[in-house]
């Protein structure tokens, strides 16, 4: 052994013991038993109901890109509420354990939770949100959303689609599995050196954390891969640049930042892998190692992080925008710049999380210019966001003031970043919870674009519309809970109340932290109507369902295909004239057209490999989380020999034949014949109309 | 599409790769990764030198690597790699650069210079550290207020 294990090590078990299973915690234990009950009866109702072989053929083993963006939202929407709960967990306790006469429980001196047990609380509330969580959601509607709207059949690369899902499932499973098995990190969600040094954190808590970031920076790899690809090489004939889509714009620059800086988080936690397990001294206090290193190489890849989340989300708005103002999108051009300004400056502003180094007016007057200077190209968002509304005919249905919302919330946000960009305030509330109120502005942000983007995209993936009432309802509620979260929490952090506080010292803070608890409630009843909204859309589904133009004011492709998508996405590869081809068609009569003849198409075949890959990651990531080195070995071995496996076979895809074809797509056509609204359409001949090209020529190449 | 997208060996990329040029690159990567590790167990150059020929080291190997396993060129049918390559070039230079700016400036407010310079050359006085004297905030360390 390189390094000092305390707690012992067996060959067989490593560090896993049955002490490492937290039995007598009195809030973990009731827990892992309701979760054991629960995954029995969901285990047993799909045996029951005998869905397993459609599991997996049809999900699990899937390569569609519908179905994988499903799962990834299925998996961010499950770690957004396990990231709430913990958020929960965090106001509670600090409401909780305010002064020195508040009582405490559960074996801590104040409040609920011990101050080893809040640490991992907060730490995995970050990391969940932010990688887990906002991650996944925005990949998953990139997934969806990003094909349709260029005019593929898939992505470029199916099966490494399947391969980053499985993966990042793997990094949310590893994250999930050490609520009961061992702790997590208690050192903040970025962690700090040298704390998660072996000899200041000797438990596992570090080591998942190490893992399961690695797991997602590799599965958010692959994805950014791939959808950079498909971009560039699966574009419908006539899509040329200037007429991409906004949302593939901004999924572009999102991913140019993902494919740039993922790497630098991976090298730093290699790095700090090395100092665990190899008794390195890459980010020790001596032995010629910094500290301050780690920072920044953490902050290389963390604030292009940020800026990769934030970027789909305004792609998500400025589609929302549009279609609720009826009018075009104001400024494409300077919104496609302003995407790209923004990816570029991303890069060069990382020391603006630690100006407190002490690097010196030069270097901090530096990267306080640099931040600035993206408030212009986001000014450029807002005002082009602001004209795109500025006379034209609103409709406020709930997607909509999702958007607005996220509008509101990005100056409020936008506006204290500014403030967090000059040095001197820097200094002032550096660490205070006015940071924490900052960034938490921003990335509701996202999640507002996120919800509205589920509203606005649902009908087309599914084919029905969600609930407008619970919608709504669910939307005061979060926006009530977030007013009465983060207002607060803004006061505080100028009263100087320092963030991550398992025991608030200051009893004159009592009535403001009493607020955020009553915000939180807030919260927990816009989950609630979340839940409804769920199960009343799905019960009245036969109602809400909708044709190809879900909202009748869309703009862009992805509306031109039936809802919910078929498997192929478009029969015939449509042909594009105008950057909103969809709005361009209503207008020159040509929307209700659809193809007279159907040629052949190639599509890729469902693969169990990647699903297997995935678990092996897992296990990968178990076994190195608890130093269980014959099973490294073993699957990190299975993962190579398979993956050399699945190279040398390929995938040779398969051929849905123009006859069958036509027949599903006569009987989409005459199901949306059902729908009252919806318009009949009549088929041309050569995929000609007036002067105008509808479709591909279907004397035209063919493409897969 | 200019290649097909059914065989995948048809790829430029593939094609370019041979097996004499994967074994270069490894060889020539751990061949220099030996030298290094021998530089460094050895002690045999000064800490100086010893930077200074691991770091050259480490850019042929790079090199190498970049060349022989990842095939990265300027030609023709590479033009993705040579797009990749324009967008690198800046980014290495921003993140190296900003770095090697930002922790050169807080050394010289953190750390005693005499103390860093003596371990890095033994034989060299503590106040023979050229170009330091006149650069802003040498003498911060001394100062109580940072």
């Amino acid at each position: 052994m390189l390094v000092d294990l305390p707690g012992g090590w067996s060959p067989l078990l490593g560090r896993l013991a049955w002490s490492q299973i937290p039995y007598a915690n009195p809030i973990l234990a009731p827990l892992f038993v309701a979760v054991v009950i629960g995954a029995i009866i969901v285990l047993g109702l799909i045996t029951y109901y005998g869905k397993w072989t459609y599991l997996w053929k049809e999900w699990l083993t899937t390569v569609d890109h519908k179905k994988l963006g499903v799962m990834y939202i299925i998996i961010g929407l499950v770690m957004l509420f396990r990231g709430f709960i913990d958020g929960l967990m965090i106001r509670t306790q600090q409401v909780w354990a305010v002064g020195p006469h508040s009582s405490g429980v559960f074996g801590s001196l104040h409040g609920y939770l011990t101050p080893f047990h809040f640490g991992q609380v907060y730490s995995a509330h970050g990391l969940i949100m932010i990688l887990l969580a906002a991650t996944p959601l925005l990949v998953g509607f990139m997934n969806i959303i990003v094909p349709i709207q260029i005019g593929a059949r898939d992505m470029a690369y199916p099966y490494l689609n399947a391969l980053g899902l499985w993966i990042t499932a793997a990094a949310a499973a590893l994250i999930m599995i050490s609520l009961f098995v061992g702790d997590f990190a208690h050192n903040g969600w970025f962690e700090y050196a040298p704390i998660f040094e072996m000899q200041y954190s000797p438990g596992v808590g570090v080591d998942y954390w190490i893992w399961t970031l690695q797991l997602v920076a590799l599965g958010t790899t692959l994805g950014g891969i791939n959808i950079l690809a498909t971009v560039i090489k699966m574009r419908a004939p006539g899509m040329t640049w200037g007429k991409l889509p906004i949302f593939v714009w901004a999924s572009l620059s999102a991913n140019v930042i993902a494919l740039t800086s993922f790497p630098a988080l991976q090298v730093a936690l290699g790095l700090v892998a090395a100092d665990r397990y190899l008794g390195a001294h890459f980010f020790t206090a001596g032995m010629g190692g910094n500290l301050m290193l780690y920072t920044n190489l953490f902050w290389i890849w963390g604030h292009p992080e940020v800026y990769f989340v934030i970027l789909p989300a305004f792609g998500m708005m400025s589609e929302i925008f549009p279609t609720f103002s009826e009018k075009p999108l104001f400024g494409y051009i300077t919104m496609v710049l302003a995407s790209m300004a923004i990816a570029g400056v991303s890069w060069l502003v990382w020391l603006h999380h630690f100006f407190t180094m002490g690097a010196g007016p030069y270097v901090n007057t530096a990267f306080s210019v640099a931040t600035m200077l993206v408030g212009i190209p986001t000014g450029v968002k807002v005002f082009n966001w602001a004209f795109t509304m500025y006379r034209g005919r609103l409709t406020f249905n709930a997607a909509m003031l999702w958007a607005i919302g996220a509008l509101f919330l990005l100056l409020i946000g936008g506006m204290t970043g500014m403030m967090l960009a000059i040095p001197a305030i820097n200094y002032m509330v550096h660490n205070s919870v006015f940071v924490v109120a900052h960034f938490h502005s921003m990335l509701l942000v996202i999640v507002y674009a996120i919800f509205g983007s589920v509203l606005y995209w649902f009908p087309k993936v599914f084919g029905f519309k969600l609930d407008e009432f619970w919608a709504k309802t669910m939307f005061w509620l979060f926006s009530a809970g977030t007013a009465l979260v983060f207002v607060p929490m803004y006061m505080l952090g100028f009263m100087g109340m320092t963030r991550r506080l398992e025991y608030v010292f200051n009893t004159g803070w009592q009535s403001y932290l009493d607020v955020m608890e009553f915000g939180i409630v807030v919260y927990t009843l816009s989950v609630l109507a979340f839940f409804i909204l769920l199960y009343v859309s799905v019960r009245d589904h036969a109602k809400n369902r909708v044709g190809a133009d879900a909202w009748g004011t869309s703009r862009s492709l992805e509306w031109m295909t039936h809802s919910p998508v078929p498997f192929y996405n478009f029969a015939v590869l449509p042909h594009i004239n105008e950057r909103d081809e969809v709005a361009w068609r209503r207008q020159h009569g040509i929307d209700n057209v659809r193809p007279e003849h159907y040629d052949d198409i190639h599509m890729p075949n469902n693969t169990g490999v990647a699903i297997i890959l995935g678990g092996l990651t897992f296990v990968l990531g178990f076994a190195l989380t608890w130093r269980i080195w014959w099973l490294c070995i073993v699957s990190l071995l299975a993962i190579i020999v398979l993956m050399i496996i699945r190279s040398f076979r390929g995938d040779p895809g398969y051929i849905v034949t123009g006859a069958e074809l036509q027949r599903m797509e006569e009987e989409a056509y005459r199901r949306e014949a059902q729908i009252a609204d919806s318009h009949h359409s009549h088929p041309v001949s050569g995929g000609v109309v007036g002067n105008a090209m509808a479709y591909q020529r279907n004397d035209s190449s063919k493409r897969l | 599409m200019s290649h097909g997208a059914a065989d995948p060996t048809m790829h430029p990329e593939v094609q370019l790769s041979t097996s004499k040029g994967y074994f270069l690159g490894f060889a020539i990567s751990a061949f220099l990764m030996l030298v290094a590790t021998f530089l460094v167990t050895s002690h045999s150059v000064p800490p100086f030198g010893l930077l200074m020929v691991i770091s050259v080291c480490a850019g042929i190997a790079v090199i190498a690597q970049i060349y022989f396993l990842l095939h990265i060129d300027i030609s023709e049918h590479n033009i993705w790699n040579t797009v990749a390559l324009v967008l690198f070039i800046p980014l290495f230079l921003i993140t190296i650069g900003l770095t090697w700016w930002m922790f050169s400036q807080l050394y010289l407010r953190t750390m005693d210079m005499s103390v860093m310079s003596s371990a890095m050359q033994p034989a060299v006085h503590a106040s023979a550290t050229p170009g330091m004297a006149a650069m802003p905030g040498m003498n911060a360390h001394t100062d109580s207020g940072n």
